[in-house]
């Protein structure tokens, strides 16, 4: 209970931060929000001075920056997280939308990189020093130092333009899923398979796996009954962390592939400098954070029982 | 009808022999022990048994289990007899248990998955087992709320739950305190029963008597003397026998006590401990002279390494005070640590690490050596990283990498509990030794009462606090730090 209370307070101090910061920031972009926020609406062709005018003297815009901030908090606190000054749509209905996106996205992400990733680790971890194990290393190392946004483009090179089997770009049916989340998978999995094959090799040369092998269980049923659950703390309590990796993946990804996500939003919104949007959406992200890691938590507690006592 | 039969097991390293042809056999009722120092041999005794040797050994000889006859050089055929012929009782019961299962599904898997049963059947029998050991009401608990006895029961159940008759034990009072060891005696024997077989491979000569039966004494491989455990231990033959007993506490002559002389190097007044809310001892006054071994000792938990390292000003009293001597450094007041395996960095040599000690504290060029000669280390040793040098050598180390500092005072937490009679020995002399030769003052802590009573001048004996406490709990914590890592 006092766990979930201490993450309130944080989730909080996350809000309050992510807040301030984020407003912060957009003050100090160079270039005029007026303009920008002009182009937003009705295109980069059809903006001049009168355009931007008009829209700085609508929002305000050259008013100083303390109440602002004050009135952002204050909305907040109702739960109101304004409206879209591109748009002029609920910045809750707009994210709402693409979270779904993002959030799909993100499911399958974690679900290819935990087929992929633990498995592989787990194998290798029961070989410590064999040739999965020192080919796995190779590998996850090499994934891991790719940048996301090479991944993408090397995906699509192969996949989609040289064999023509996936779609480069889209979102629709499930095909369109492939690609992206393969793209975060693999960044994801890289990491997830060094975990597993720590935990695993770790868990292995503990005595409770002899003796479980000494009771009279063969290997398959040490691993089952005895491995699989205690690789599953650490792996479990690490997916926590990932979800930063997640959702920076998740911003470039879904720009590359065009994905109508919460990453390719908030880049929109910090482009035509559309405030309410980038706080709201930036809020949701971190907030987002907050309560996976609380979820993480309640779990590792079910898992093991030493975490609760 | 006899148990198991070995016959000529050997067990060779490429070229050298480091287990000489070994005959016995085990029969219903009457329990084998083999007795020996570390490096005997006897553990390989025991792994060659149940298939266990390490790739690079290579054994030799004849098994014969119930109707099955195995050659101990195939160690894979022997996976077959886990659980179903030869049931093991792992050395640390604890650590042994699956930390994230409760107790009674860690015996009901094996009913299950070795012997078949249906899950509900096979439940109801692992409930019955646990009751019959005393258990009952403890089936759902999970190993980090068991204490160590009750882990080493549960153990048992669980590796005899496939329907081994025969039980192994190696080493299975490492570390513990006398009382503790009387209950694995008694539990060893209750389990064997009449018509089970017991082999139990220790250094613990108290274990050795309770259990009686048959004895082996082992030497570097090759058998010394074997008998009836009474009669070795009556009138044991070989010299070595002689000596490996003589080592025990018990038969220490008490060493001549020191004179007193000059002001206490450590003194404490009206002292009271406290581990998470519990009282661990109250009003304890001492003074630790130069030249002299203050001894401590007690059960398990009573709180004795906790008073050293109160003296050490490594934790704070709850009431009372500590005094050290002034006009010394902190660093004059040193500690010898339990597991000196855990006290050296795991990948650097022994050399590298002592070396470092030696820059630090400005040491003379050459006390390395001359502290080496005189602990009786060979040259060689340094070279070699913790893992392959000896526990006693290993414990001898940490003494020359103290004295490098030059203390006043040495707290020596358990410093031979890990290890064989007569290493221990060799060591505590050495201790005593060096506290008369350099005027260091010592505080000796150990469970072993005999040996802090034949060797302190002065003996502080701590009781276990009420209520009984559970050493358990700090080290469950302590493993769950490491998990989550």
């Amino acid at each position: 209970m006092s766990a979930l209370a201490s993450r309130l307070v944080q989730a909080i101090m996350v809000a309050l931060l992510i807040g301030a910061a984020t407003f912060a920031m957009m003050r100090s972009l160079p270039g005029d929000a007026a303009w920008r926020i002009a182009a937003g609406r009705y295109g980069y062709d059809n903006v001049d001075a009168a355009a931007a005018d008009a829209v700085r003297a609508e929002l305000g815009l050259g008013g100083p920056a303390l109440p602002a901030l004050l009135q952002w908090l204050g909305d907040l606190a109702r739960l109101d997280f304004g409206t879209s000054l591109v748009t002029g749509r609920p910045v809750a209905a707009e994210i709402a939308h693409q979270l779904g996106a993002s959030a799909s996205l993100a499911l399958v992400a974690v679900l290819l990189s935990l087929l992929i990733g633990p498995p592989l680790g787990i194998l290798a971890g029961l070989r410590p020093g064999g040739p999965l194990d020192r080919g796995l290393l190779v590998a996850s190392t090499g994934l891991k130092a790719v940048p996301q946004f090479l991944m993408a483009l090397v995906l699509i090179v192969a996949l989609a333009v040289q064999l023509r089997w996936l779609p480069a770009a889209g979102h629709g049916t499930a095909r369109h899923f492939i690609l992206p989340g393969l793209t975060l998978a693999l960044g994801l999995a890289a990491v997830n398979a060094r975990i597993a094959r720590d935990a695993m090799a770790r868990i292995a040369a503990m005595p409770f796996w002899r003796f479980a092998q000494w009771k009279g269980l063969s290997e398959r049923q040490t691993l089952i009954r005895h491995g699989l659950r205690n690789v599953s703390v650490p792996l479990i309590t690490y997916l926590g962390l990932q979800f930063v990796t997640l959702v920076e993946g998740v911003i470039i990804v879904e720009s590359i592939f065009g994905w109508p996500g919460i990453g390719h939003a908030l880049v929109h919104a910090i482009f035509s400098r559309d405030v309410p949007m980038v706080q709201g959406t930036a809020l949701v992200l971190g907030l987002g954070f907050v309560v996976v890691n609380a979820a993480i938590d309640l779990a590792v507690r079910h898992l093991d029982p030493r975490v609760a006592a | 009808m006899t148990l198991l039969k070995a016959e000529d097991i050997s067990v060779r390293d490429g070229g050298t022999v480091i287990l000489e042809p070994l005959s016995l056999q085990l029969d219903p009722g009457e329990p084998l022990v083999i007795l020996g120092e570390t490096g005997s041999g006897k553990s390989l005794m025991a792994q060659a048994l149940m298939g266990t040797l390490p790739p690079e050994l290579d054994a030799k000889g004849r098994i014969a289990i119930g109707t099955q006859v195995l050659n101990a050089g195939a160690p894979a055929r022997f996976r077959g007899l886990w659980g179903r012929e030869i049931g093991v009782l792992p050395q640390e019961p604890w650590l042994s248990l699956d930390p994230l299962m409760r107790a009674r599904d860690q015996v009901a898997e094996t009913h299950a998955l070795v012997r078949g049963l249906p899950r509900g059947k096979a439940r109801a029998r692992a409930g019955a087992d646990l009751a019959a050991l005393g258990l009952g009401g403890s089936e759902t608990r999970y190993p980090h709320e068991l204490s160590g006895g009750m882990a080493q029961r549960v153990a048992i159940a669980a590796a005899r739950a496939g329907g081994a008759r025969i039980v192994i034990a190696d080493e299975p009072t490492k570390g513990l305190d006398a009382a503790r060891r009387d209950d694995v005696a008694a539990l060893l024997l209750t389990e064997m029963g009449e018509t089970g077989g017991l082999l139990v491979i220790t250094h613990d000569l108290a274990l050795a008597r309770r259990l009686g039966g048959r004895a082996i004494v082992l030497r570097a491989g090759a058998v010394v003397e074997c008998g009836a455990t009474d009669q070795v231990f009556a009138a044991p033959k070989a010299p070595y026998t002689k000596e490996f007993f003589a080592a025990d506490p018990e038969r220490w002559a008490p060493r001549r006590h020191a004179a007193r002389g000059g002001p206490a190097v450590v003194s404490a007044k009206g002292l009271a401990l406290s581990r998470g809310g519990r009282t661990l001892f109250e009003d304890v006054s001492l003074e630790i002279f130069q030249g002299g071994v203050f001894g401590v000792t007690g059960p398990s938990g009573c709180g004795k390494s906790s008073l050293g390292d109160a003296l050490l000003g490594l934790i704070d009293p709850a009431r009372g005070t500590v005094s050290r001597r002034s006009g010394n450094h902190p660093n004059d007041f040193q500690k010898l640590y339990q597991d000196p395996v855990a006290a050296f960095p795991r990948k650097r040599t022994l050399g590298q690490t002592i070396a470092d000690t030696a820059r630090l504290c400005g040491a003379r060029p050459g006390e390395i050596e001359t502290l080496r000669d005189r602990l009786g280390l060979a040259p060689g040793l340094l070279a070699r990283r913790p893992g392959a040098v000896s526990g006693g050598e290993l414990q001898r180390l940490s003494l020359l990498r103290v004295l490098l500092r030059n203390p006043s005072f040495i707290f020596a937490d358990e410093p031979t509990s890990r290890l064989d009679p007569i290493t221990q020995a060799r060591v505590i002399a050495l201790l005593t030794e060096t506290t008369e030769r350099d005027g260091t003052a010592l505080l000796l802590v150990s469970h072993d009462a005999a040996l802090i009573r034949n060797t302190a001048d002065t003996v502080l004996a701590l009781a276990a606090p009420r209520p009984p406490c559970r050493p358990d709990a700090a080290l469950a914590r302590r493993r769950v730090a490491s998990t989550l890592h």
